[in-house]
Formats: C-alpha cells, sequence, structure tokens
C-alpha cells in the first residue's frame, strides 16, 4: 500500500531534479518539429556559437549564487575586459593582452569578494557599486568610442574562432565545452568543490565543519570575474570589436538560465551543467521565435513566463518544505494507530 | 539484340535532343518572366515616387545637392577634434572603398523578392522607419521581413545568422555599433547575400562589404544647424553638448560636428562640457539644472542629440532657473520637437525623416534589383526646420 505513493514520489522528484533536461528536449522537439529552418547544421551551429560567451559566464555566475552570493558586476565586467583584451593588443599582442584581460576580471573579482566576505557587505550593494565603477572607468577609458582593430589581421582571430571542425563544433565552442566540464566536475567532484555548496547551504555549519567559509567566499567572486573575462575577451575577438555595452543584457540573461536551470538563489544547490542546458534550451526557444517571424517583444515576453514560471514553483516547493519541518508524518500514523488500538 | 541496342540508341539520342529542347525552352520561359518582372518592377517607379510620408512629405527624398568631399589627410586622428578634418573617416565613410565579394545585380526586378531589414532596437522613431520601408515594399510586391535586437549587440549577431539561413535575395541592416558593423557585414557578404547598411554610420571598413549604405548626412546636417546656432548666438558665448548614446555615429556627429565646425566658423563659442546623459528626461535635466549652477550667465546655448525627451529635460531645466535667453537647438523631428519649435523654445531642429530613412533602404534595394547603378552613398537631403516652417511637417512622423 505504501509502495505506490513512495514510486510516484520518486517519479516527481526525478522529473524536479531533471526538469532542465526535459524543458529543454520539449523547447528542442518543438522547434525541430515545427520552426521553419531550425533543424540544420548552420542554424544549430549559430545557437552553439551564441550560447558559448553566456555558457562561459554562467560558471562563476551559478557559483556565486551556490554559495548564497549575488554578482551584478559580470556585464560590466565583460565589457571590460573586452575592452583590455582588444585595446591592449596593438602593443602587447594577443598573447599579452587576453591573460592581462583575465586577471583583471579575476582582481575585479578579488575585491568584491574582499569587500563581501571581510567588509561583511551586502554582496548586491557591493557589486552595484562595482558595476557603476567600472562603466565610469570604462567611459574614461575609450572616451565614449568603441575599440576595434585596425590591423590587417584583424579577422583572422574571429574566423578562427567561428571555423566549423565539424558540424556544430568551433574552436569557441569547444573552448566552452571544456570549461564547463572542467568546472562541473571540479564543483561536484571535489572536495573543495562541494564545499562551496557548505558554505551555501549552511555558512554556519560549514564553519563548524572546520570551511574557512571567506576564503570560499572570495574564491567564488574570483571564478565569477575570471570566467565574465573569459566570455568578454572570446566575444570581442569573434566580433573583432568591443562596444561600451556588450555586457549589458548578459546579467539578466544568466541569472534567469541559472535560476531556471534549477540553482537557488538562497544557495547551496545548483550545478554548472544544468545552467548551461538553460542557456542552450534559452537560445533554442529565442532561436526558433526569431524564425517563427515572432518579435524580440514575444522573446522577452516567453522568457519572462518562463522564469516567473519556475520562481512560483521554488516558492512552493520551499513553502511545502517549511511546512513539514518540524513534522513526523510516521510517527503522527504511529500514534493513530495506538489510538486505534 | 542488335535491334534493341539501336532502339535504346535512338531513344537516348532523342532523349538528349528533347531533354536539350526543354532545357533551351525553359530558359526561354525564365527570360521572358525575368524580362516582364523587371519591366513590372521598372513600371512601379513613379508610384513609389509618388508615396508621402505621414507629415505630407514626399517618402523617398534622395539628397539634393552633391555634397563636396575633402581630401582625406594622410592621418585625420592626429589632428585635433576640433578640425573638421579629424572626422573625416566618420563622416565620408564610404567615399573611398575596396568593395570586396558585392555580388551582381540579377537585374530581374523587384518584384517577389525576400528581404529581411534588421534595425538597431525598439522605438517610436524605428516604428515610423520601418512603416516608411514597408510602403515602398508594398508597391513593389516585396516580401519584406523586420526584426529588432531591442539594443543588444549579440541578439543582432545572432539575427543575422539566422538572416543568412533564410537565404534571402537581400539583408538590410542598421548596424548597432560602428566598430562592430565591419564584421557584420564581412559575415554576410561572405554567404554571398547582398547587402545594405542604412541609418547610421558604420567603420568605413564595413563599407567594402556593402552595395551602398543610405542615410541622413548626420555630419552635413549638424554642421548646417550649428551655423544656424552661431548666427542665433552672435558668434559668441559659452555651449554645452547633450550627447546621443556613446559608440554610433551620432554621438560623435551630433557633438564634434558642431564643435569642429564652429571652431572655424565662429571661434568665439566656447565649448563648456558635453556629456550623454541618455535619453530619459529627468538625466537630462539634472545634468542641465548642474551645468545651470555650474556655469550660471556663462551657457549661452545647448545642443541636444535628441529633440524628445532630451529636449523635454532641457526646457524644463531652464524653466526651473527661469532662464529664456539660452539658444537651444537639436536634432529633430519628433513630434515633441516640433511642438518645441513651433512654441518657439527650439531654435531648430533638423529635418530627420524616419519613414524616407527606411523606404530609401526598400527603394535602394529595389534599384539593385532592377539593374540600376547605385552609388556608394545615398544621402537623404538636408533640411534644418524653424519657426518658419514647421507647419509644414504635421502632422509628425513619430
Amino acid at each position: 500500500m505504501l509502495n505506490k505513493p513512495n514510486s510516484k514520489k520518486s517519479l516527481l522528484v526525478a522529473i524536479d531534479r531533471n526538469r532542465i533536461f526535459i524543458l529543454f528536449t520539449i523547447v528542442f522537439l518543438f522547434m525541430a518539429l515545427f520552426a521553419p529552418r531550425f533543424f540544420n547544421v548552420f542554424n544549430l551551429t549559430t545557437i552553439m556559437r551564441t550560447s558559448a560567451m553566456n555558457a562561459t559566464v554562467a560558471i562563476g555566475f551559478t557559483v556565486i549564487l551556490i554559495i548564497g552570493q549575488l554578482d551584478l558586476s559580470i556585464g560590466t565586467i565583460i565589457t571590460f575586459t573586452a575592452i583590455i583584451g582588444l585595446g591592449l593588443k596593438e602593443y602587447i599582442g594577443f598573447g599579452g593582452s587576453i591573460p592581462v584581460a583575465i586577471i583583471a576580471g579575476g582582481l575585479i573579482g578579488l575585491i568584491n569578494g574582499l569587500l563581501v566576505a571581510k567588509a561583511k557587505i551586502n554582496s548586491f550593494i557591493v557589486t552595484l557599486g562595482m558595476m557603476t565603477a567600472l562603466q565610469g572607468a570604462i567611459y574614461t577609458f575609450t572616451g565614449g568610442n568603441s575599440v576595434s582593430l585596425s590591423t590587417p589581421d584583424a579577422f583572422a582571430v574571429s574566423d578562427w574562432l567561428a571555423l566549423m571542425i565539424f558540424p556544430l563544433v568551433t574552436p569557441r565552442v569547444i573552448i566552452t565545452l571544456v570549461l564547463i566540464a572542467a568546472s562541473a566536475i571540479f564543483m561536484k567532484r571535489t572536495r573543495i568543490g562541494r564545499n562551496f555548496y557548505m558554505v551555501g547551504g549552511n555558512r554556519q555549519t560549514a564553519w563548524l565543519a572546520g570551511i574557512d567559509t571567506d576564503k570560499y567566499t572570495i574564491a567564488a567572486f574570483i571564478m565569477s570575474g575570471v570566467t565574465a573575462g573569459i566570455g568578454g575577451v572570446l566575444f570581442a575577438m569573434e566580433s573583432a570589436a568591443a562596444t561600451l555595452n556588450m555586457g549589458n543584457s548578459s546579467l539578466m540573461y544568466v541569472i534567469s538560465a541559472a535560476i531556471i536551470g534549477g540553482t537557488a538563489m538562497s544557495g547551496g544547490k545548483g550545478g554548472i551543467f544544468k545552467t548551461f542546458v538553460a542557456i542552450l534550451m534559452l537560445d533554442v526557444l529565442y532561436n526558433g521565435i526569431i524564425l517563427f517571424g515572432l518579435g524580440n517583444e514575444v522573446k522577452i515576453f516567453i522568457a519572462g513566463i518562463i522564469l516567473a514560471s519556475v520562481v512560483l514553483y521554488e516558492a512552493y516547493v520551499s513553502y511545502k518544505h517549511e511546512k513539514v519541518i518540524g513534522q513526523r508524518p510516521e510517527l503522527m500514523k504511529e500514534l493513530e494507530v495506538q489510538n486505534q488500538a | 539484340m542488335k535491334k534493341g541496342l539501336i532502339f535504346l540508341m535512338i531513344l537516348a539520342v532523342f532523349a538528349v535532343v528533347f531533354t536539350g529542347c526543354k532545357k533551351e525552352e525553359a530558359k526561354v520561359v525564365e527570360k521572358e518572366a525575368t524580362t516582364s518582372n523587371l519591366g513590372a518592377s521598372l513600371a512601379l517607379e513613379t508610384e513609389v515616387m509618388n508615396l508621402k510620408a505621414a507629415d505630407g512629405q514626399a517618402l523617398i527624398k534622395i539628397g539634393g545637392t552633391v555634397r563636396k568631399v575633402p581630401a582625406r589627410p594622410a592621418d585625420p586622428s592626429a589632428l585635433p577634434e576640433t578640425d573638421p578634418l579629424h572626422w573625416w573617416d566618420m563622416e565620408f565613410a564610404g567615399e573611398i572603398t575596396n568593395k570586396t565579394n558585392i555580388p551582381e545585380s540579377p537585374a530581374d526586378g523587384a518584384i517577389g523578392k525576400k528581404v529581411i531589414m534588421i534595425v538597431h532596437g525598439d522605438h517610436p522613431w524605428t516604428t515610423a522607419c520601418t512603416n516608411g520601408a514597408q510602403k515602398v515594399a508594398g508597391v513593389y510586391g516585396m516580401d519584406l521581413k523586420i526584426q529588432s535586437p531591442n539594443w543588444d549587440l549579440a541578439v543582432q549577431n545572432q539575427m543575422i545568422d539566422q538572416a543568412i539561413n533564410e537565404n534571402p535575395d537581400m539583408i538590410l541592416l542598421i548596424p548597432l555599433d560602428a566598430k562592430t558593423a565591419p564584421q557584420q557585414a564581412r559575415k554576410i557578404n561572405k554567404a554571398g547575400v547582398p547587402l545594405i547598411l542604412f541609418n547610421t554610420l558604420p567603420d568605413a571598413a564595413a563599407m567594402d562589404y556593402a552595395i551602398t549604405w543610405t542615410g541622413p548626412d548626420d555630419f552635413g546636417q549638424f554642421r548646417k544647424l550649428a551655423r544656424l546656432w552661431a548666427d542665433e548666438l552672435g558668434g559668441k558665448g559659452g555651449v554645452a553638448y547633450v550627447q546621443h548614446a556613446p559608440g554610433g555615429s551620432p554621438y560623435f556627429a551630433r557633438c564634434f560636428g558642431p564643435v569642429s565646425e564652429l571652431a572655424q566658423y565662429a571661434p568665439g563659442i566656447k565649448v563648456l562640457d558635453m556629456q550623454a546623459p541618455g535619453f530619459e528626461a529627468d538625466k537630462t535635466m539634472q545634468l542641465v539644472s548642474d551645468w545651470l549652477t555650474r556655469f550660471g550667465d556663462d551657457l549661452k546655448g545647448i545642443c541636444a542629440a535628441d529633440d524628445s525627451a532630451q529636449s523635454l529635460g532641457i526646457f524644463e531645466a531652464l524653466k526651473k532657473a527661469g532662464r529664456e535667453d539660452v539658444v537651444v537647438i537639436a536634432a529633430g523631428n519628433s513630434k515633441v520637437g516640433m511642438d518645441l519649435v513651433r512654441e518657439g523654445k527650439l531654435h531648430a531642429i533638423t529635418y530627420q525623416t524616419a519613414e524616407g530613412d527606411g523606404a530609401l533602404a526598400v527603394k535602394t534595394a529595389a534599384d539593385w534589383f532592377n539593374g540600376k547603378e547605385i552609388e556608394p552613398i545615398r544621402n537623404l537631403p538636408q533640411h534644418m526646420i524653424t519657426i518658419d516652417d514647421v507647419e509644414d511637417f504635421y502632422p509628425p512622423q513619430w
């Protein structure tokens, strides 16, 4: 008698745990069947390439959410590092400018992390301040002008990044997939990676277990800065130019993807690979919407509906969870049986 | 056996001859169809040229007098920003090009052609612009698909990829950013899709990959507007610039156009400040209020990159400070801007037909399909709207 509800429950748990894969499959199949010109190599490669920047940035951002913090500065870090990566190329070549840009991203993350962990300032405030300060720095550095490569080999790197090695796979996609795989394994399969979950799940318990929570907080912000930097530099190299607001839309996009992918904003739960699948799902959806000839406003509307539904669902699950805390249904049943006897 | 072989050979010869005839026949039919489509398409020219914009002005206006192009300095960027030649590469982008892999016109008419127009973002101006484009496309019976990335470069890049995937007869593009335009244009060009850039000026390198560029001569318009402004100011006084969003060509044309023009025409006019507060009236009001506090009576003129929200903010700040002596000019011509001109507040605005901008791009595409010669640049005409002729431009396009 008791087996039936349990198997039903475990099925629901399995669906809940894998909801992003189910969502992705539904959206992909729908588009493949109905969206005109969706299912061809060129279009699917476009989706993979489009996903690459946000997927890279989302690695660090997911870790930030896992430790229960927020990083609003990722968009401006993308722009800042893209401008450094391209702007310094003329002087020190890509061999120098790319590492400098990524290190700059890491340093920004370090400052964010120190202010959150050591000065105990709310991450929302710290990263909002960093976002504004960086915007000012960007305008000062560029004089309001976008940065582009003007050398004869300007498009050589971008051509290489977009080179189709085999269907759907370009060097840029490979870089992104390698980063995601390495980070996902690190977070799930190593003790240090799992400690991030512990810090986000319950900071006090993590501290009592001997984990230096401040170090993990700082490390998460550095990761966020570095991955935003890599994303920014790759995007700029592919465009052969860096504009002053190129990272602006990434923040909302990455937050949405992380939440839809199942990463809890309260911390302690989520995964990099699931965020990546959520990004792919959103890109497939956006791609299909455009192929149907619908406007950007439809795209924003549908993305908002999906995000709102996921947030509502999470709130409901959380409410149910809170409701049963402190209750022991088995005990109540035992008591009922005793009373009947 | 022998008979069978002979029969097969006769059959083969017959098939070859028959197929050849069919091919010839198909070619003739195709040629006839091409000729008739081209003829029908060319016959629509008069109807297109008679189209009217919402403001009653002719929808298609191709730029009046031919602008004078000075010789390009060896290194324009080495010149000071107050030298008009410093802006040569931007102002005259497209005048010197090294056209690469530009497809030849099919010269088979515009009727039924599939054209994808990718604009920069959602705005009342864009709505008017696409309305104009649709009017022309409607007459030619073109299949015009319009897409807006809503000011997001990554989305615009994605839309370009998807447009290529649809294999249209032409892509019309407003580049979101001048510097990223070359890579976007190159990608379209490499895919073999004909491209026309329009509205905002891209980096000169982008022109190599496009059939042409159409749109307003923003620098030219603002040089003219600056002269009107200087005359009203009496050739002296302090002025400030409310700039466009950084990155695009209007950011430079609508600020450094007048700055460099006045450095020659009215050197007595001094630049006090230039800022880009965005397109919100309250932020512009705050900025201008700060200027009024900082510069006081030294501030005699303000040049705005936008005649709607920015201008509203400017006049709100001036009203609060009780200043009626400040001479304000702006890029136009929205309803807000024209109402301000009508009230005698805005001294002058540029005539910048939004519908005409979109219409000109589609008309140019049609001309190319019709096998006509296309100039490397097609400018909209220059005109300044003042209180003397503002009534001619009502009702406003947006």
